[in-house]
């Protein structure tokens, strides 16, 4: 067979319409060049390999993350770190579609496990091109499961106690369990009352169980009904001092809403989900923002301050990873301290509304916290009233809302750009700091600026140069067109007064000629030689 | 609407909001720290440059007058064996700022509306908020108009006949103070207390005393009706 016939499809071997097994019947290229009856064999080999490496995979997960608890365990700071990842689980299963999206934005600490989750996703992308969506789907529930099949709703402080097999849960329940223990600690100290506080949020949480239908404005409702009595009760009833009142909400708080977090933060009933991504890209959308546009007073080519930016935005960021709206408050308000640092360092007195809330902006416009709307309507629903209304935390807590607010409306107008510039901000057609060269972002480094420097300066040398050599072929025109000018001028003269030769110059030679006698005068004296 | 004002066990107290409006520059912050630090910063006045460009802000200025964050600040008072808890809320006076006013001034028992004498425009804003408060807050809230700066008497640009008109014609109370000189800023606050434990009282006897002898105050009644929506993260305080 020859090459052209084969090309052309005509002429094709038997051989290569066999299986390729070679069991003698007819292959087929749909099943890679088997029959039906090899290629099922081959396939269900592929499959179970697959299976089982998935398997392998997802038993190494459990062991990391068994590891991972192990050492949380050892160390107390660990703690935050594997809750966060626990957290991070959560949303994946709550938002599988946006699961690509979110992970950028998930700011806890990345860990072994879920990059291999995510290589693993990919890997099945590319092998798994024979495999059915049921088959990814499964898989992705292998990883997946724990951390939310076996918490159902209704039963989830039996599945808190009790703490099945898999390690997030009991991760999270190691956290529940500690604030319970704690609160337990605390209450001893309040004798009597505290065993009725006790029943009090037992009763509460009962409740709520069973309210979990109601809207989330309902179940605050709920909560914030609780929290009055509560401290109603505290006074009234047990005669707690005022001054121990306070503590004894804050513990209550803690205690009830790191067992409710999980169903009353973002639920799916709200569009809060939709908000958060709104304002993420919205964020994302401002990223050309300069401090100047913004008159934010903060100098951050002085290292100090720019170590307060940076933290100031972990603070914020940080918000997220919190579970009771109480602690959520004090990341707010931490990173406004910062702020307030950053500012007074600048400009060297205290500063004000005036000053902090563009700095708030900023910051937030820097950071892009995960999750912000959500956060700021968990805190909303389920904080303690008292606490914001008028506290400091209330005031920082109102700023970031304002600064949300803000960020959401700005218009050209409030950061003072024409619209045009705005618009093509906007579109990312330019950004600022091309157009001027002035305004660099202070991350930039020296070298950096230095060098767009020396490209002004020879932008600007060009441009003389340019301008030098425009005026000198100018003047060469000039030259030209003027002499050109004079010889036609001249030839203009010229040509209106024509040089005539008149006959009267005949006349003249006559009156020379008159002079006849001429000849009779003496010849010219010729010198003569005298010998001597 | 609910007040912060709250009737603890034992002796009465009350905790209140005030929320310092006015444009920028007018001396909020300098009103606010000479009266909770008793501190003036002279070097305030040089806001304006170092807002033209940050990094103005680079030659250090040693001992720094004014500590502490000036824009949320608080005062415990003792008004007739009444305790009053104040918190005083600084605001962004720039213009481009001004929509979210609602967000701050929600939930409020007063206004401390501050102008410059010395400058005409910044009365129009007062003006401005004046209005505005009216409509989302109605007569609940005590209003304060302040004419700052008065050491600056030889500057004035707005009269005293007129503020004054103005205020009384709002049932606002008007006041002239001096940062700097420390003048008539003890009068403005207490007198300002005073009215609003006024208020707080009548609007307890109003709601029924039975009910309301509650120590802390449920979050303030929330009205929804005409609120002002500014935005969707607006409802952050209302159901706090």
């Amino acid at each position: 067979m020859n090459l052209k016939s084969e090309r052309r499809g005509i002429h094709v071997d038997q051989s290569e319409l066999l299986c390729k097994k070679g069991c003698g019947y007819y292959g087929n290229p749909a099943w890679q060049g088997f029959c039906s009856k090899c290629w099922r064999e081959e396939y269900h080999r592929a499959r179970q390999k697959q299976i089982q490496e998935d398997w392998e995979l997802a038993e190494r997960l459990q062991r990391e993350e068994e590891e991972a608890y192990a050492s949380s365990q050892s160390t107390q700071g660990a703690q935050s770190l594997t809750f966060s990842k626990f957290e991070e689980k959560k949303t994946n299963e709550k938002t599988r579609k946006v699961t690509t999206v979110k992970k950028f934005f998930t700011a806890s600490s990345r860990t072994g496990a879920k990059k291999v989750a995510q290589e693993k996703i990919v890997k099945q992308g590319q092998l798994g091109r024979e495999r059915n969506a049921d088959n990814i789907l499964r898989d992705l529930k292998e990883i997946f499961t724990p951390s939310w099949e076996l918490a159902s709703p209704t039963e989830a402080e039996i599945q808190e106690a009790k703490a099945p097999s898999p390690s997030i849960n009991r991760q999270a329940s190691i956290e529940t369990d500690r604030v319970s223990k704690e609160f337990i600690e605390f209450l001893k100290t309040y004798h009597k009352p505290g065993q009725d506080i006790y029943k009090q949020c037992k009763l509460f949480l009962d409740t709520m169980n069973h309210k979990r239908d109601l809207s989330i404005e309902e179940q605050s409702e709920c909560a914030q009904d609780f929290y009055q009595n509560v401290a109603e009760k505290l006074q009234t009833r047990w005669k707690v001092p005022p001054e121990k009142v306070e503590k004894a909400m804050d513990q209550i708080e803690k205690y009830i809403m790191t067992r409710q977090y999980k169903y009353v933060f973002c639920p799916e009933t709200t569009d809060d989900e939709k908000k958060d991504l709104a304002v993420q890209k919205r964020i994302r959308a401002l990223h050309w923002v300069t401090p100047q546009m913004l008159c934010v007073p903060v100098n951050e080519e002085i290292p100090e301050v720019s170590d307060m930016v940076v933290k100031a935005i972990t603070d914020i960021i940080e918000m997220d990873s919190k579970r009771v709206p109480r602690d959520k408050l004090a990341c707010i308000t931490k990173c406004s301290k910062h702020i307030f640092n950053a500012i007074k360092i600048t400009k060297n007195e205290p500063a004000s509304a005036d000053d902090f809330l563009p700095t708030l902006i900023y910051i937030v416009l820097k950071g892009n916290p995960p999750r912000l709307q959500s956060n700021i309507q968990y805190i909303t629903r389920f904080c303690n009233p008292s606490r914001l209304m008028t506290g400091e935390d209330g005031y920082y807590f109102t700023n970031l809302c304002c600064a949300v607010a803000f960020i959401e409306k700005l218009d050209a107008q409030s950061l003072n750009l024409s619209q045009e510039d705005f618009d093509r901000f906007m579109t990312g057609q330019t950004s600022p700091k091309k157009q001027e060269s002035d305004s660099f972002s202070p991350d930039v480094c020296l070298g950096v600026k230095q060098m767009y420097k020396n490209l002004d300066l020879l932008s600007q040398l060009n441009e003389r140069q340019e301008r030098i050599v425009n005026e000198a072929k100018k003047l060469e025109k000039d030259l030209i067109d003027w002499t050109d000018g004079i010889t036609k001028e001249v030839q203009d003269i010229v040509e209106k007064y024509p040089l005539e030769i008149k006959p009267k110059n005949q006349a003249l030679a006559a009156i020379d000629s008159e002079n006849v006698e001429n000849d009779k005068l003496p010849p010219p004296l010729q010198p003569q030689v005298y010998a001597g | 609407m609910a007040t912060g004002a709250s009737a603890a066990a034992g002796g009465r107290s009350f905790s209140f909001k005030v929320v310092l409006l006015g444009e920028g520059c007018v001396g909020k912050t300098s009103l606010v720290l000479r009266y909770c630090e008793n501190k003036f910063n002279d070097k305030h006045i040089t806001t304006l440059q170092v807002r033209a460009g940050p990094e103005a802000g680079g030659e250090p200025v040693p001992e720094l007058p004014g500590q502490g964050e000036a824009s949320f600040l608080t005062k415990k008072l003792n008004i007739g064996g009444k305790r009053v808890n104040l918190a005083i809320w600084d605001t962004a006076g720039q213009e481009r700022f001004h929509a979210l006013g609602p967000i701050y001034y929600r939930d409020s028992n007063g206004a401390i509306l501050v102008y410059d004498i010395t400058d005409e425009d910044s009365f129009q804003k007062v003006k401005n908020w004046v209005k505005e408060l009216r409509k989302m807050l109605g007569n609940e809230i005590c209003l304060c108009i302040v004419g700052n700066k008065i050491d600056l008497e030889k500057e004035r640009h707005v009269s005293v006949q007129e503020a004054e008109t103005y205020a009384e014609s709002v049932g606002a109370k008007h006041y002239h103070t001096s940062a700097k000189q420390n003048k008539g800023i003890e009068e403005l606050f207490l007198d300002l207390c005073k009215r609003m434990i006024e208020t707080a009282q009548v609007d307890e006897r109003a709601r029924g005393n039975g009910s309301s002898q509650s120590g802390i105050t449920r979050r303030g009644v929330q009205i929804i009706d005409d609120e002002p929506q500014v935005q969707s993260s607006g409802g952050c305080c209302s159901s706090g």
